[in-house]
């Protein structure tokens, strides 16, 4: 399996430029730096980067899932062409009519798109209890696409709920002992089966949600932005796997980071060490906020990467998109 | 937070007089829907519908079970409406309220009871194995009509859907995945969809596919569920003023009417959809299961 | 405003934006509050102030009034300031105090039974649950959960100032998006003869212009995103006249029609509904 992973590997490397062949992943270390500069899903499809980072990542993929035919490597021309047209995630602005704040959400590597809508502020009946005096209540309900919602649904509601919770200003005018409610409806993608990781879906639930919370005008101290990581078996780390990447993974790690560099959300599971995880979250921090970090193994050179190729700076083009088209009135008069 | 919030009086009373000159808020005839409009996912059976401002997406999916032991011939078919706060802040997530239930029973009536998915050839072992084939309706923005516009959604999820080939051998139920065997379309026996009319000043003005704020004016409603032949499956008036029983009649052939163009609609939509696809070609199509 | 600066939750305003008046003290818009922080770097003792977006909104500055604030998304729920001019619906009266409604599924306002023009215990109005008010937002209270309150008089004159406060009695109410409100708001409260777009809104100068024949029409702007509109002049098109108001102004607002746009549209739907040739 591996010999055959390898021989095939080295043939794509062939093709590629003598530059790229130097990249090439003859260590494992090497290839994490690899990955470390390539900002995944984010990054232009037209970077020479990306495509050779997907050639690395396909062997990878390959071992991972033993179970697979040999046979499957006669899709390999497809994912390569797959990888090159790879494009960062879609998403949309205050689509729905009825709630307050509304958004859409596509993750391209995970095929999950999310719907979210805000309500806020509104009354919560029938809870008086529940309710703080002081500030709004967070509700978050998730509803997924196929099934009927379940304990990992549950889950996920309460880390996010808890996130929120330390971002929404509940005290601000028109808040206290009002509620907050963000629905959150998985309208793409596959269902997530009984025993598998609710954490690949984290990354696309938090961004929808704060989409939605802006487009709602919910008063926030800061925003952040997420990021899915996985570690390969062979200790390789997988910067926003795809869903067949993160089944196959040790470990998968769910980290957020808010507008101001602080660690909001750090979910893993699976056996790892503390080691491979401080790599995941300098990582997850490049990816997220793009800023660069001290090195890692000494050997690695970070690349600063533009604003643009980062989740954060995905959700700021989003907004400011939006926001330009809805003054169009009065940016073009003024 | 359980129910819509009042109309005004000034609205009510404004909605009323203009029916009695033939006119609606957004200028439709009394026997006119809102614009609709159907897209599709990249899924099969993923349907995004709006009709005016009312928006619904519904998914449908199929998984092999084991059939009930009283109907060893047949599949399973449900269909699972959930209403969230996301369609309209008056719904409480996760508690059940009673415009959830109603819808869930007209389409219970008008599309599973009617036997408009056969259920039998969902048979794959007698009292061993079957498909089970749920839809899920999710509504994202409430304006009215939702019964008749989660009718359309269903259905057309229903023509659009295809499920996995799967056959029996030496005993043995073999579900081939959809890369290996071009995945097979349900089999659909009738294209039944329902018709809500609404009814207003002592039910002298009677109209189709009501806005919320029309809905929350009117007096009585009566919903008709009828296929492309004109055969009825289903007819019901659960509340409200009293409708003449010729004007039952004369909504009939309106309902019959309005039927056959929303399902040329639903059969236009389809096509082209399917047109689009196998242009993408089969390279697309692997691709998107690479990805899934 | 060639290049918007927007701002995210969190971003500071850059001092650069602020307006440079320094006779008056700087107002804060929705959407922005004053941090202090500590200062690390200077050895000064005196802390810093920082103006943070709390908001995601385009930041516009007025330096007459000397105030700095942020544009929100259009669409968000309308929360009561002091001052703003809302049309609520009566849900319900006590003995001292209407019940009104200002958003759905908010807490209700309160409107004193006697906040009218010349209202006395004997001369009040009697309204009834399902009644529309235009009023104005009073007070919205001091800590968690206060109540709002409205009037519909102003306190100091006894008069209804702004004129048009009080009961609002036949027409019909449209629902526009909260930022389409506040530009009709202004669009219909700066001079009406204008011919020039206010905010960019030209339909409201435009309608008026094509209605006039036909009696003109009464508005009334809520910014809790309600337009009142009555047409009752009109006679027998009057309910024509109002649908197709209405229908303007909710297109204008969905598509986020131009000006030239603007003129269109009601040019196409006042020959739809049959109200001009």
């Amino acid at each position: 399996m591996s010999e055959e992973a390898k021989l095939s590997h080295t043939l794509v490397v062939s093709d590629l430029s003598a530059k790229q062949r130097m990249w090439g992943p003859r260590s494992t270390k090497n290839r994490e730096s690899f990955f470390h500069d390539a900002a995944g899903p984010y990054a232009s499809p037209s970077s020479l980067r990306t495509t050779s980072k997907t050639d690395t990542r396909s062997p990878s993929r390959q071992s991972n899932s033993g179970q697979r035919k040999p046979t499957t490597w006669l899709s390999f021309p497809l994912e390569f062409s797959f990888s090159t047209t790879m494009v960062g995630p879609t998403a949309s602005l205050s689509n729905l009519s009825r709630a307050d704040g509304s958004a859409s959400f596509k993750c391209p590597t995970t095929g999950y798109k999310i719907l979210g809508s805000v309500n806020a502020p509104v009354e919560l009946p029938g809870r008086r209890d529940a309710l703080k005096p002081e500030e709004a209540t967070v509700e978050v309900f998730i509803k997924p696409g196929n099934t009927t919602a379940g304990v990992g649904e549950r889950y996920a509601e309460g880390i996010i709920r808890t996130m929120l919770q330390k971002l929404i200003l509940g005290r601000e005018r028109g808040f206290p002992r009002r509620g907050v409610v963000i629905t959150l409806a998985i309208v793409g993608g596959g269902a997530i089966a009984r025993g598998d990781s609710y954490l690949t879906l984290l990354p696309s639930l938090l961004h929808t949600s704060l989409l939605a919370l802006l487009s709602g005008a919910v008063p926030m101290s800061m925003t952040y932005s997420a990021a899915l990581m996985a570690v390969s078996k062979s200790n390789v780390i997988v910067s926003n796997p795809t869903l067949v990447e993160a089944k196959a993974a040790s470990s998968l790690h769910v980290l957020a980071f808010s507008s101001k560099g602080h660690l909001l959300l750090n979910e893993s599971q699976g056996r790892f060490d503390f080691d491979t995880w401080k790599t995941v979250q300098q990582r997850a921090h490049a990816l997220c906020r793009g800023v660069e970090l001290p090195e890692v193994d000494g050997d690695i050179a970070m690349e600063a990467q533009g604003d643009s190729g980062t989740a954060e700076g995905f959700v700021r083009e989003t907004v400011e998109d939006h926001l330009c088209r809805d003054y169009a009135w009065k940016i073009n008069t003024e | 937070m359980s129910k819509e919030a009042p109309l005004s009086i000034a609205e009510r009373e404004f909605i009323l007089e203009a029916l009695r000159q033939d006119s609606r808020l957004d200028g439709r005839t009394p026997d006119q829907f809102r614009p609709l409009k159907i897209s599709f996912g990249d899924e099969y059976g993923h349907v995004n519908l709006e009709l005016g401002n009312t928006s619904i997406i519904v998914r449908i999916s199929a998984e092999v079970t084991k059939p009930r032991d009283e109907r060893p011939f047949d599949g399973l078919f449900n269909i699972n409406l959930e209403l969230s706060a996301m369609g309209s802040p008056a719904w409480e997530n996760g508690r059940p309220n009673d415009v959830e239930s109603y819808v869930t029973h007209v389409l219970d009536s008008v599309i599973r009871h009617s036997n408009a998915l056969d259920t039998e050839s969902l048979c794959i072992l007698k009292g061993v194995s079957c498909w089970s084939i749920r839809a899920d309706v999710h509504v994202v923005a409430y304006d009215g009509n939702l019964t008749d516009a989660a009718c359309i959604a269903v259905m057309t999820g229903l023509q659009h859907f295809r499920r996995p080939d799967a056959v029996v051998r030496d005993g043995q139920v073999v579900v081939y995945g959809v890369e290996e065997r071009v995945p097979v379309a349900l089999n659909i026996t009738h294209k039944p969809l329902s018709v809500t009319f609404f009814a207003f000043n002592e039910s002298k003005n009677i109209i189709v596919d009501a806005t919320l704020k029309e809905e929350q004016a009117s007096e009585g409603e009566l919903v008709i569920g009828i296929n492309n032949g004109g055969e009825m499956c289903f007819m019901n008036k659960f509340s409200g003023a009293t409708i003449n029983a010729r004007e039952i009649v004369t909504r009939t052939s309106v309902a019959l009417e309005k039927v056959k163009d929303l399902n040329a609609q639903i059969d236009r939509a389809m096509q082209a959809d399917l047109a689009l696809r196998a242009k993408r070609g089969m390279a697309e199509e692997s691709r998107a299961e690479n990805d899934r | 405003m060639a290049s918007p600066l927007v701002l995210l939750p969190g971003d500071e305003v850059p001092s650069r934006h602020l307006p440079s008046n320094k006779s008056n003290p700087l107002k804060l818009g929705p959407g922005l509050r004053l941090l202090s922080q500590p200062s690390s770097t200077s050895q000064n003792a005196q802390s810093q102030h920082v103006l943070t977006a709390t908001q995601a909104g385009i930041v516009t500055t007025d330096a007459k009034r000397n105030t700095v604030s942020l544009l929100s998304f259009p669409n968000r729920r309308y929360i009561p300031t002091v001052n703003d001019l809302i049309i609520a619906q009566i849900h319900h009266s006590s003995v001292d105090y209407f019940h009104c409604m200002v958003t759905p599924h908010t807490a209700h306002a309160l409107l004193g039974q006697l906040s009218f023009e010349g209202a006395s215990k004997k001369t009040r109005p009697m309204l009834r649950q399902g009644d529309l008010v235009y009023a104005r937002v009073l007070s919205i209270g001091l800590g968690a959960g206060a109540e709002v309150e409205l009037t519909c008089v102003n306190p100091a004159t006894g008069k209804s100032e702004p004129g048009g406060l009080g009961p609002l009695n036949g027409g019909m109410v449209f629902d526009v998006s909260t930022g389409m409100a506040a530009r009709l708001l202004r669009a219909s409260s700066s001079s009406s003869e204008q011919n020039e777009s206010i905010d960019g809104l030209v339909v409201l100068s435009e309608l008026g212009k094509k209605l006039e024949s036909l009696g003109g029409f009464e508005i009334a702007v809520g910014r809790n995103g309600k337009v009142w509109i009555d047409c009752s002049n009109a006679g027998e098109s009057a309910v024509k006249a109002t649908i197709a108001i209405g229908r303007c102004l909710q297109t204008v607002d969905e598509k986020g029609l131009g000006p030239a746009d603007q003129k269109k549209f009601v040019t196409r739907i006042l020959r739809e509904m049959k109200l001009v040739s």
